[in-house]
């Protein structure tokens, strides 16, 4: 049984879909990015996951409670720790009452070892708190009573780089121990460092749920060449390759064909230099969102194909 | 059990202490001001007869030349049936409709609590300053009688503001209903005092306008009347049962609401 299971989970506000007929799930022990930029839905999902929003139709079970049932839900979420997108916390109250509030209820056991690891100033009152400290607030609150899932909601927004850096590595060690977590992010590095698989959610329909290792070869190579003479982008003559574009006296493209094809191609090719490498992680988000706003060139109709084909 | 209520209400602390302090504060100085009014020689009886019927009975004004007639209508009448009563049911509309409005809810609803567990502590955290203000201000108002060398039955006067309570708390009632139906917290609030006053006009005007007096019915007004207790010793524990049904049938009403409705949707 997984942590998570989606059958067909749809949440309409009237008119507005918030998200459609999700079906996946989320395997125990696993970290699990929820991806999409904001506005398609990954808010929505999570709330619903947490009995916030009943839905439409369709249905899911987190832990093995059904979500439209609440009673089992409540004793489910004995066992989840969320961390929301806006934490809005009490700001009359000090970082230690919200922590003795919610530890009266769910437990507190780890509550010590992880302010140790995030310190947030509890004795402090929230209204004084920066961004940064009350995501670190909002961290301990989630971990405290050693969940078995761990639900968050963009957790590394307003932490500065080092603090992500250490989230991340914490995320590592809670997985090791079992923990499951699931979390959304517009962040593709952050999803390419910690994740093991990917959901990649658009307009509140699922576009692709990968392995974040075949996300990444989905979107080809990065190469790049210098060749005797000039090579016209419009010359380069070779299937699978796209976004092909001049930078300085290099040719630049993507790769996404057979790499034999690729090698006898350069064969012709009076290669002098030649890079190969991994394409930035936004051209591989932009295989699923690149429709829209973009010029309809070739290129981006070779990478329709492609998607449409996997 | 009752995390949420501790916690709402140690919070609401300074509050709740600030309310029960200037409360009698106000009680003790109209207290003190009686004395002039009583020496002043006016004719009382023709100064109450002056004003228009439906004035007299929106403000129980009787006996005014007595203690027990002056505090009713001075203290009772104006300051806990009208002003108190307001402040409750605003206070009440912000309980549940804030923390949706400022994202409170959601980590509130991730614990593993039921939500009409929430909306029963919240709604229970309102008790305290309600309890706090009814059992400090009688001795207020009771060392000020004495002070002022007056005297007042302490029965009636225990009775006024035991009786005050069910109707302070159906006039919070009235609050979280708004609080549940309201998706912005000063659009509740704001809704709480409209509904508490238009209830407390409809009550006092229908009383004196013939073929109409049903309508009064409707308002909690009708079911507290501190200058029958103070002036004529007489409750009304019809009214005081009337209150404390209508507040268990708003709060019923608020979490067959809240249960069901998408939180912040």
């Amino acid at each position: 049984m997984g942590a998570i299971e989606l059958e067909g989970l749809t949440k309409h506000y009237g008119a507005v879909v918030g998200i459609d007929d999700l079906t996946f799930s989320v395997e125990g022990g696993e970290i699990f990015g929820f991806l999409g930029p904001n506005g398609a839905g990954k808010t929505t999902a999570i709330r619903t996951l947490l009995g916030l929003l009943s839905p439409t139709s369709g249905t899911a079970r987190v832990l093995g409670a059904d979500v439209r049932d609440e009673g089992a839900l409540v004793e489910a979420r004995r066992r989840v720790g969320y961390l929301p997108a806006d934490l809005g916390f009490d700001e009359g109250a000090t970082g230690e009452q919200i922590l003795d509030l919610h530890g009266r209820i769910k437990g507190d056991s780890r509550r010590e070892a992880l302010l140790a690891r995030f310190d947030p100033p509890i004795e402090r009152p929230i209204r004084e708190y920066s961004t940064g400290n009350e995501q670190m607030l909002g961290i301990v609150q989630a971990f405290m009573h050693d969940p078995d899932l761990v639900i968050m909601d963009e957790p590394t927004s307003g932490l500065d780089p080092l603090k992500q850096e250490r989230f991340h590595e914490f995320l590592a060690e809670e997985s090791a121990r079992g923990t499951t977590v699931f979390f959304s992010s517009h962040v593709l590095s952050e999803v390419r460092q910690v994740c093991d698989r990917v959901g990649i959610l658009r307009d509140g329909r699922l576009a692709a749920l990968e392995d974040v290792e075949t996300l990444l070869s989905r979107g080809g190579k990065r190469v790049r060449i210098r060749v005797e003479g000039s090579l016209d982008p419009t010359d380069l003559a070779l299937p699978g390759a796209f976004d092909a574009e001049s930078v300085g006296d290099a040719l630049a493209f993507t790769y996404a064909g057979e790499y034999d094809a690729l090698l006898s191609r350069l064969a012709e090719l009076d290669v002098i230099d030649v890079e190969i490498g991994e394409p930035p992680l936004e051209d591989v988000f932009m295989h699923y969102y690149g429709e829209e706003g973009e010029t309809d060139d070739e290129g981006s109709t070779a990478r329709r194909a492609e998607v449409a084909d996997a | 059990m009752l995390e949420f209520a501790r916690f709402e209400a140690r919070r609401r602390a300074k509050g709740t202490a600030a309310l029960v302090g200037g409360v009698s504060l106000l009680a003790a100085s109209f207290t003190g001001l009686f004395p002039s009014i009583e020496r002043a020689d006016v004719d009382m009886d023709a100064y109450v007869e002056a004003f228009p019927p439906a004035l007299q009975e929106a403000f129980g004004i009787a006996a005014l030349d007595t203690i027990e007639g002056f505090l009713a209508v001075e203290l009772y009448q104006f300051v806990w049936l009208l002003l108190l009563g307001l402040y409750f049911a605003y206070s009440a509309a912000g309980l549940i409709a804030s923390d949706v409005e400022r994202d409170r809810m959601d980590l509130t609803l991730s614990l593993p609590v039921s939500r009409t567990r929430v909306l029963a502590e919240k709604f229970l955290s309102v008790c305290v300053p309600i309890l706090a203000l009814n059992a400090v201000v009688p001795l207020v108002v009771y060392a000020s009688v004495v002070a002022i060398g007056q005297s007042i039955d302490p029965v009636d006067l225990l009775v006024v503001h035991l009786l005050s309570i069910p109707y302070l708390l159906a006039c919070a009632a009235i609050g979280l209903v708004l609080s549940v139906l309201a998706d912005r917290a000063d659009l509740a609030k704001r809704a709480a005092i409209v509904v508490v006053f238009v209830l407390f006009l409809v009550e006092s005007l229908a009383a004196s306008t013939e073929n109409l007096e049903w309508l009064g019915y409707v308002s909690p007004t009708h079911y507290y009347d501190p200058t029958a207790i103070l002036v004529e010793g007489s409750y009304d524990l019809t009214g005081m049962g009337v209150l404390l049904v209508a507040t268990l049938a708003l709060v019923f009403a608020s979490r067959h609401r809240f249960v069901r409705a998408d939180v912040g949707a």
